[in-house]
């Protein structure tokens, strides 16, 4: 019980820094990210290449990162921001992401192949304490994600920048009108995502390995996560994304993991009806409905 | 002969599933990516109505239809108000929780082994088992289907339907009913891919639940934006694309472990060049604004 308590935590934080990661371009840009799925996916082949060709690990995680940062970059310059400037509603955002998805996601199939990897050989080390199991791998998700989860949320609140961000979530134009550069900040905010996905996916690459599809899978709990916590919330995302790791960890551990997906899912159906406004809606005193959140 | 009758029928079966689709994209302005898994619906319905309960086949295809509007019902009653993001975290709420029946109800859908030994459909004692028949009597269908459409879009139905599109309040403050007109646009969508979802499942003979997953429903939907929204044309345009371009990609004698991959690849390319210049699509009408 205890196990699967903690199993779920690790479990979560991953989800929470994939969710905070879909939630820092939704709520400030409102495009429906899904390419994250694809970027996601590249950041542990890259690393793969690296290790492949003599690189040290550091280097090849550097690179990953800095590959993913510079895909975010890419769909935000080359895709979503010809696109604002012609004024494209979200629908047109969202189609086109997906078209970059595919574009992304299908040529690391094409260079790689469509198995399923590992970035180590053998059985992981485990460490026991007090009657509870972790790997070494478990463990380095928990040190890698609140590592991000921290410095992202440091950032946010006692940066300059970090307050912009959290400005442009709540209200875009406002923050257009008065001055700042609406336009760097999305790049920031396209490459910061990049960056997180990187960092949760290599983790998790390193825990239990990964294939091409894994990312499109992953990001999509990201964005129920991004609505269960409320939409405009950096915070509700990671918590949401906490909770989420904890109750998929509970329906493995009570029924099975067959139904984890279509229970996150169902969740994410039950929240877009009662509470479009996620969880920090529920405390709110004003009701947020689905027309003002949209 | 026969091979190419093969394309012929998918041809068909995928025209059902463009246009139905195109009345919820580009009648009703709503972007569902669940559309495989209402197919999926109308497969699995029709062939264990078949198999089990020993039903015809157009009792069975009805019911397919009567299974696809039904759900959609239990999500649009709710979910009304949802349109953009939201609808799209909607459809894809039902998406994932139907593959998850699908693939997981081991009892009722064979769950990743599917469902074997689907019966040839047979009409009015005419047994339809060989390529030709078949294909003329789904071309009936399709045309009952179609046409049906046609009608439908140019009915006050639906010219309410594209107002609501345009300006839901507006369209509201003029007494059109907003909620009963998705309401219905969406039955009437999912009742149809649920017949096409029989069809294929008749012609096939053989389901399983990686035919209706979130990736095919990711395909359907860009087979119909890049075909194009809002018109009876674009949905035609964008099935015999899905129908020709691995056609193409076998001319061009790709290796045919990556013809998958490279349509997926090529919908990715035509979904962000159309976006940037022609966001109706080839032949469509409507456009997002």
């Amino acid at each position: 019980m205890i196990q699967s308590l903690l199993n779920g935590v690790i479990q979560g934080l991953l989800l929470a820094v994939v969710g905070v990661a879909f939630s820092l371009v939704y709520s400030t840009t409102r495009v429906f990210h899904i390419a994250l799925g694809a970027i996601y996916a590249v950041a542990p082949y890259v690393l793969l290449a690296a290790l492949h060709a003599g690189m040290p690990w550091f280097v090849g995680v550097g690179l990953a990162i800095l590959a993913c940062i510079a895909l975010g970059l890419g769909a935000e310059g080359l895709v979503h921001w010809p696109l604002e400037r012609k004024r494209a509603p979200p629908e047109i955002h969202f189609i086109s992401s997906l078209g970059a998805f595919l574009v992304v996601g299908q040529l690391v199939v094409l260079v790689w192949g469509n198995d399923a990897q590992v970035l180590r050989t053998g059985v992981d080390t485990v460490y026991d304490v007090a009657g509870l199991r972790a790997t070494t791998g478990q463990l380095m998700v928990v040190v890698v994600a609140a590592a991000a989860l921290a410095s992202t949320f440091a950032w946010l609140r006692w940066t300059e920048v970090g307050l912009q961000f959290r400005a442009m979530a709540s209200n875009p134009s406002l923050l257009a009108t008065l001055g700042r550069n609406v336009r760097r900040l999305r790049w920031a905010v396209f490459g910061l995502s990049g960056a997180l996905a990187a960092i949760s996916a290599l983790a998790a690459a390193r825990d239990v390995g990964f294939d091409p599809n894994a990312g499109m899978h992953t990001v999509l709990i990201g964005v129920a996560a991004t609505i269960v916590g409320g939409r405009g919330s950096f915070t509700g995302a990671a918590v949401a994304g906490l909770l989420l790791g904890v109750l998929r960890a509970q329906v493995v551990w009570h029924f099975s993991a067959r139904w984890e997906d279509a229970t996150t899912f169902v969740l994410l159906a039950i929240f877009l009806v009662f509470a479009p406004g996620g969880l920090q809606s529920l405390t709110a005193r004003r009701t947020i409905r689905v027309e003002d959140a949209a | 002969m026969s091979y190419f009758l093969h394309l012929l029928i998918l041809l068909e079966i995928y025209l059902v599933v463009a246009a139905s689709l195109n009345l919820l994209v580009g009648h009703a302005g709503l972007l569902q990516v669940a559309h495989a898994a209402y197919f999926g619906l109308g497969a699995y319905t029709s062939s264990l109505l078949m198999t089990e309960l020993g039903v015809g086949f157009l009792p069975a295809v009805a019911g397919a239809g009567v299974a696809g509007g039904a759900l959609s019902l239990l999500v649009s009653l709710p979910a009304w108000r949802f349109r953009g993001d939201a609808f799209v975290m909607m459809s894809l709420a039902v998406q994932v929780a139907l593959f998850a029946i699908f693939y997981n109800w081991v009892d009722l859908t064979g769950g990743p082994f599917g469902l074997s030994g689907i019966p040839k459909p047979v009409t009015w004692g005419i047994e339809l088992d060989t390529s030709g028949s078949m294909s003329a009597a789904y071309g009936v269908m399709v045309a009952l289907c179609i046409g049906m459409l046609f009608l439908l879009t140019r009915s006050p139905f639906g010219r309410s339907l594209q107002a609501v599109r345009d300006d839901e309040l507006a369209a509201r403050s003029l007494g059109i009913p907003a909620r009963r007109l998705k309401v219905e646009a969406f039955a009437v969508a999912s009742a149809l891919v649920g017949v096409a979802g029989a069809m294929y499942a008749a012609y096939a003979s053989y389901i399983d639940p990686t035919s209706f997953s979130l990736d095919e429903s990711i395909l359907m939907l860009s087979m119909v934006v890049v075909g194009g929204t809002g018109n009876l044309r674009g949905p035609l345009v964008g099935a015999l694309t899905l129908i020709a371009i691995p056609e193409v990609l076998r001319f061009a004698a790709l290796p045919d472990a990556f013809a998958a991959n490279l349509r997926l690849l090529a919908y990715g390319l035509l979904l962000l060049v159309l976006m940037r210049l022609r966001p109706q699509g080839l032949a469509g009408q409507y456009r997002y604004e």
